[in-house]
């Protein structure tokens, strides 16, 4: 009885807040900025966000996330492991092996060779950091980041490995990290979504990205991420018919949120009031998302900075410029995919091109949020969904070689944002197989993400059927050592 | 009734039973040693505590209200429910005083004891002295229902800590001090003590002669010995007990207890390690210890904001569409104010922050027009800390304003055109911790002398991108559509604004020199191709890019194809020549004509009254799938009888693989207008060694021909 009554209430503050809606459609978005479940008729999970809220300031405002989608290999980037070079073609010994289950891929090979990175490594920065020669432009970066070379994760293959990241869960239907985001922080700028989904393609091997990865879940729809077009028009259907003038649209609007609001008024549906918002906020995105696309007011050096590739829609170096400028405008979670990482053969050459791709523009990404002032505030994270074996895949060639999946070690990096700037955390065993120190849980990555926005990510739970769901669901802990 | 009789007697026997016990129990000196039998009696006092509240209390009420005694019946239930309460309160008394020999003393202890006792003796005065006048009776009820009451309290004290109850009404204050003012022991170790530990070991249930509760207690240690031995481990019986497995007798907290968390145990063991010091403050501690990130997790690293928070309703009026208000986080006083939406900014709406002057300590205006706009009431917002005026067409006068905010620490500038002056007033800026400067077009010298002014500051002046030579990204060229019938519009577009198009339209590689400027769209009336490159300074200039547009022409009044077509590319045979329909850049969309084994011959009739002056042939190219210029092209006209040769065209092979494109191959028609013409195009036989499939036979893919 309590519930209905308190539901009531709500129903009346939904009305009256209507009622002025309908006169000059005001501030309605105002609400849900402030109170973000104010219309969804859920005054449980609004407890539960104030709950998560934390007591300190939180490190990072934003987040934007360079996701390296196939896997990128570890030992040819990140973790420089000479000993493999040493042990060419020798045998991966079961001592170091452990019954770690392989993939359908290599199951059938009789041998591992271990096989050591193509390409040079050199150490760079005050971290002295090792960094293989394909990224030239990461390595001029170094002091900014931080690098860590003891990830795991539990999938093996492309599909769970990456929902697992993204969600907290291998299987679908849980809210993507930036749902959870959008859901806990609410929109910095009501006038952009919060969570916001850009694709890019490189030639190497690759692996599909699939819309579940930012879906909501159960959350509420609007916490969706939205997905920007590849082409130069990024969002679809937003351009005014050609003989449709703002004003009419103005009135068109106001029209339907008054039928809109006579409906409410009738079955007291919450979906009702949130299509309104919608409307609204798409008739707002008209003046925002041009001003944010519009890549001809950026300065030359921006240019040369990302690469003139930034300047062709679609690609990794025009996603990384665009999620600067979402990010800088207040969007909360920029999420990229950059396919083409998946080197079962050809790595050599597969990879120096995937990393031609992304090299220059990640690193852009960071310096250009450094001059803004921006990068305190903005946790930028790169990184695939595991890493790649120290053995090879195939037959073994020095200039031809590849790697299956490898979930017990990989790399990522991250900067900015609350993170501890050129540090080197965690290391794996000489053959770069298992984590010797440090290790760094999917769950634990995400529990310190969460973290460095302020949230307790034990905290930010949403309850569905019955039982609370949480992004980094019965585990992870805190990395206080990334953290600045 | 007899039995019913019996039953009270033994029951009202009983009761003397207990007083004599708990008196004997009372007198024994602290030291007696009790059969451990006797023990488990006394632990099962918490549980029968209970009995003797509920019945007591129930009993009590059978007293105080005059209408139950009138029926017999009920005043006797009533009567037997007291005296099982006091019996139970007489077990109870015994019990406890079995317990009391374990571990526990203090205060509370010895008021809980007496209460107890009392109680249990005012219940047999009660129970016996119950007829004497029910006024008298229903008053001692009161006061042995508050007794009871008093006694449970006190209890409760022992095993939940004194302010157990009323702890929830007076809230600790629950501000946590800052990083800088926290201490290890004070902050980190004793919460924990005093959430896992202190309820066993504190005043009133000394367990192991152990106490937490006070430092006295801590250093002294307890029954088995030292709580924790600076820097010794091993020695330190806190450390020894909680490390041991969880079914270890000797384990702490009791398996039936809140037990330490990874983290609580980590922070003990590194308290122990660090010296168990109880003034250390947390700064004091290396930033690499366990101890300090986890304080620094916990604690705030600045100083906490002295101000009043703006009121709730205050902070929600200022923010609107276009401009985001919000505390640092929940409970801060202090508020970051974002503007966002270029077209939507209004100066006037600055003029709202007067009202949060004094929490406003972040500011962001990057990218909102503020030419002459006066920046002087940002001089009242005296917390204002971090200020961003990136690409907001900044002058110098409005730089002055800024030099007279005192408090700010980050200042963003970046993209505004800094002149000479505003050098001088960002040099004096000593406060500032970060300074962004980026594209503000200051000269090396501006910048050492920012440098040299601010030591402390750090300064970025970002990338500006100079000795980087890239190659431009070439032109884009829109045009609605390839054939086209009176007129066609061209429109060439590139990204960076300092680029310069140039093209051709004679076929000819532009150049920088000679070429056209674009500067407008261009219209087209005649077939054509059209070839663009850019030009900037500081930039190798763009690959050139072309695009092909034909002005449809005559229809033939009959054609036939002399030659059929490969069978998979026949489209609409010899129609698809003339349908006037430009075909897609896919050789399998249905409206190509391929060849491979034969040549390409085509033979059409000009309708009369019309002259032919030129001839299009519209081709495609794309040498990945074998498609290749024609080897040659020969142009026969019907005069007199027979096939007269007119033109004849090598054009120019392929040396790389290209991308899919279309291609236009042009010949003016010379002399009289021929009344019947045929078209040969041959495919390469052979392709060249550089393909893939060298020496394969090559394809001829035509969808088009154009008479004008």
């Amino acid at each position: 009885m309590e519930k209905e009554i308190l539901e009531q209430g709500l129903n009346l503050n939904r009305r009256k807040f209507l009622s002025r809606l309908s006169l000059g459609l005001g501030s309605a978005a105002l609400g849900s900025l402030l109170v973000p479940d104010l219309f969804s008729g859920r005054s449980e999970s609004e407890d539960a966000i104030m709950a998560a809220l934390p007591h300190f300031a939180p490190k990072a405002k934003r987040v934007i996330y360079l996701f390296q989608n196939g896997a990128p290999s570890q030992l040819e980037s990140f973790d420089y492991k000479p000993l493999l070079q040493k042990n060419y073609g020798q045998d991966l010994p079961e001592s170091i092996r452990m019954g770690q289950r392989l993939t359908g891929m290599t199951a059938g090979q009789e041998k591992f060779p271990l096989v050591g990175s193509y390409f040079d490594f050199q150490q760079y920065g005050e971290s002295r950091a090792w960094i293989s020669s394909i990224f030239p432009h990461t390595a001029s970066i170094v002091d900014d980041l931080c690098i860590v070379k003891s990830m795991h994760t539990e999938a093996i293959n492309h599909d769970p490995a990456l929902t697992f990241f993204q969600t907290g869960a291998q299987v679908g239907n849980r809210p993507s990290m930036g749902s959870w985001l959008s859901y806990g922080l609410g929109s910095e700028n009501s006038n952009l979504p919060a969570f916001c989904v850009l694709l890019s393609r490189g030639k190497g091997n690759g692996q599909g990205v699939y819309s579940k990865l930012w879906s909501n879940g159960f959350l509420d729809a609007t916490h969706q991420g939205v997905q920007f077009s590849n082409s130069e028009d990024p969002v679809l259907y937003l351009k005014d018919p050609k003989s449709m003038s703002r004003d009419e649209r103005r009135k068109m609007l106001d029209q339907i949120a008054a039928m809109n609001d006579l409906s409410f008024r009738e079955f007291n549906d919450p979906a009702i009031t949130a299509k309104v918002q919608q409307y609204e906020m798409a008739y707002r995105m008209q003046t925002a998302v041009p001003e944010i696309t519009d890549v001809s007011k950026e300065p030359d050096s921006i240019i040369k900075l990302y690469g003139p590739d930034c300047l062709v829609p679609g690609t990794y170096a025009a996603n990384c410029l665009l999620a600067r400028k979402l990010s800088e405008s207040g969007v909360r979670f920029v999420q990229l995919y950059h396919q083409g990482w998946d080197q079962h053969d050809n790595l050599p050459n597969q990879m120096a091109m995937q990393a031609k791709d992304v090299d220059q523009a990640s690193a852009a990404l960071i310096t250009d949020l450094k001059q803004r002032g921006l990068l305190d505030e903005t946790l930028v994270i790169w990184g695939g969904e595991f890493g790649r074996t120290n053995y090879c895949q195939g037959k073994i060639q020095v200039e031809n070689y590849g790697r299956d999946h490898h979930p017990r070690a990989f790399s990522i990096w991250m900067a900015g944002g609350g993170v501890k700037s050129g540090m080197v955390y965690g290391e794996t065993d000489e053959f770069g197989y298992n984590i010797a120190e440090n290790p760094v849980h999917v769950h634990d990555f995400q529990a310190t993400v969460l973290h460095l926005l302020g949230i307790d990510h034990e905290k930010l739970t949403y309850k569905h059927l019955g039982r609370r769901y949480r992004l980094t669901d019965v585990s992870g802990k805190v990395v206080k050592d990334l953290i600045a | 009734m007899r039995e019913k009789s019996t039953l009270r007697n033994l029951l009202e026997n009983c009761l003397f039973v207990w007083l004599g016990l708990s008196i004997v129990l009372s007198l024994a000196p602290e030291s007696t040693e009790f059969p451990s039998i006797f023990q488990v009696i006394g632990r099962s006092h918490p549980l029968l505590l209970h009995f003797p509240i509920v019945l007591l209390l129930a009993g009590i009420i059978f007293f105080i209200v005059p209408s139950l005694r009138e029926n017999n019946e009920v005043k006797n239930i009533g009567e037997l429910i007291f005296l099982a309460g006091a019996n139970f309160a007489g077990i109870t008394v015994v019990a406890g005083l079995i317990l009391a020999k374990e571990d526990y003393e203090g205060e509370s202890l010895n008021w809980h004891q007496w209460a107890g006792f009392l109680v249990f003796a005012f219940s047999i005065f009660i129970y016996f002295f119950r007829n004497i006048s029910s006024k008298t009776i229903g008053f001692s009820a009161v006061i042995l229902a508050i007794g009871v009451i008093l006694t449970g309290h006190w209890g409760a004290n022992l095993t939940h800590g004194e302010d157990f109850l009323l702890a929830p009404l007076n809230p600790e204050e629950s501000q946590f001090p800052t990083l800088a003012e926290a201490e290890v022991f004070r902050d980190i170790v004793q919460p924990i003590l005093e959430a896992k530990c202190v309820t066993c070991h504190r005043e009133g249930k000394i367990k192991g002669e152990l106490r937490l509760d006070h430092l006295e207690g801590i250093q002294k240690g307890g029954k088995t010995g030292p709580f924790a031995l600076a820097g010794d481990l091993e020695n330190s019986m806190m450390v020894q007990r909680i490390s041991l497995p969880m079914d270890a007798k000797e384990h702490m907290p009791p398996k039936n207890k809140a037990q330490l968390s990874e983290e609580e145990l980590s922070i003990l063991k590194e308290w122990v390690a660090n010296g168990a010091k109880f003034d250390q403050k947390m700064e004091e501690l290396e930033k690499e210890s366990k101890l300090y990130q986890f304080a620094s997790l916990r604690f705030q690293p600045e100083r906490r904001y002295e101000f009043e928070a703006a009121s709730p309703e205050t902070v929600k009026e200022l923010n609107n569409f276009y401009r985001t208000v919000m505390p640092l986080y929940p409970e801060s006083p202090a508020l970051a104010v974002s503007y966002f939406g270029i077209a939507a900014f209004d100066p006037a709406s600055l003029n709202d922050l007067k009202k949060v002057k004094t929490q406003v300590v972040e500011l962001s205006l990057n990218k909102m027009p503020l030419e002459n706009l006066d920046l002087g009431f940002l001089e009242d917002f005296n917390n204002l800390e971090k200020l961003s005026l990136n690409f907001s067409g900044l002058s110098s006068q409005q730089i002055t304003q800024l030099g007279k905010l005192s408090s700010l620490q980050e200042l963003a500038l970046s993209g505004n055109n800094l002149q000479q002056e505003s050098v001088k007033i960002l040099s004096q800026m000593n406060n500032l911790k970060k300074l962004f400067l980026w594209q503000t077009g200051l000269s090396d010298s501006q910048k050492n002398e920012l440098k040299k002014n601010l030591p402390t500051t750090r300064i970025d002046f970002g990338f500006d991108g100079k000795g980087i030579i890239y190659e431009l990204n070439p032109p884009k060229i829109s045009q609605a559509k390839t054939l086209f019938k009176d007129s066609l519009e061209l429109v060439l577009s590139h990204p960076i604004p300092v680029a310069e198009i140039r093209y051709t339209l004679d076929g000819t590689e532009p150049d920088s020199l000679n070429s056209h400027i674009y500067s407008q769209s261009i219209w087209i009336n005649q077939s054509g191709k059209i070839k663009a490159k850019v030009f900037a300074p500081d930039w190798k200039s763009s690959p050139t890019v072309s695009s092909v547009f034909m002005k449809s022409g005559l229809s033939p009044s009959d054609s036939k194809l002399l030659n059929a077509p490969n069978p998979r590319y026949q489209a609409q045979g010899a129609n698809t020549l003339f349908d006037q329909i430009k075909g897609k850049n896919n050789h399998t969309s249905g409206e190509w004509l391929g060849y491979s084994e034969q040549a390409f011959e085509a033979e059409f009739e000009i309708p009369e009254n019309q002259n032919v002056e030129s001839l299009g042939l519209s081709l495609l190219y794309h040498e990945s799938a074998y498609i290749f210029p024609p080897t040659q092209v020969e142009i026969f006209s019907w005069e007199d009888g027979s096939w007269k040769s007119i033109i004849r065209d090598q054009p120019k092979q392929s040396e790389k693989i290209g991308e899919i494109r279309s291609e236009l191959l042009q010949y003016k028609i010379q002399g009289n207008s021929p009344q019947k013409i045929k078209v040969k195009l041959n495919p390469i036989s052979s392709l060249p060694a550089w393909h893939p499939g060298a020496g394969a036979k090559g394809w001829v893919f035509i969808d088009e021909i154009l008479l004008n």
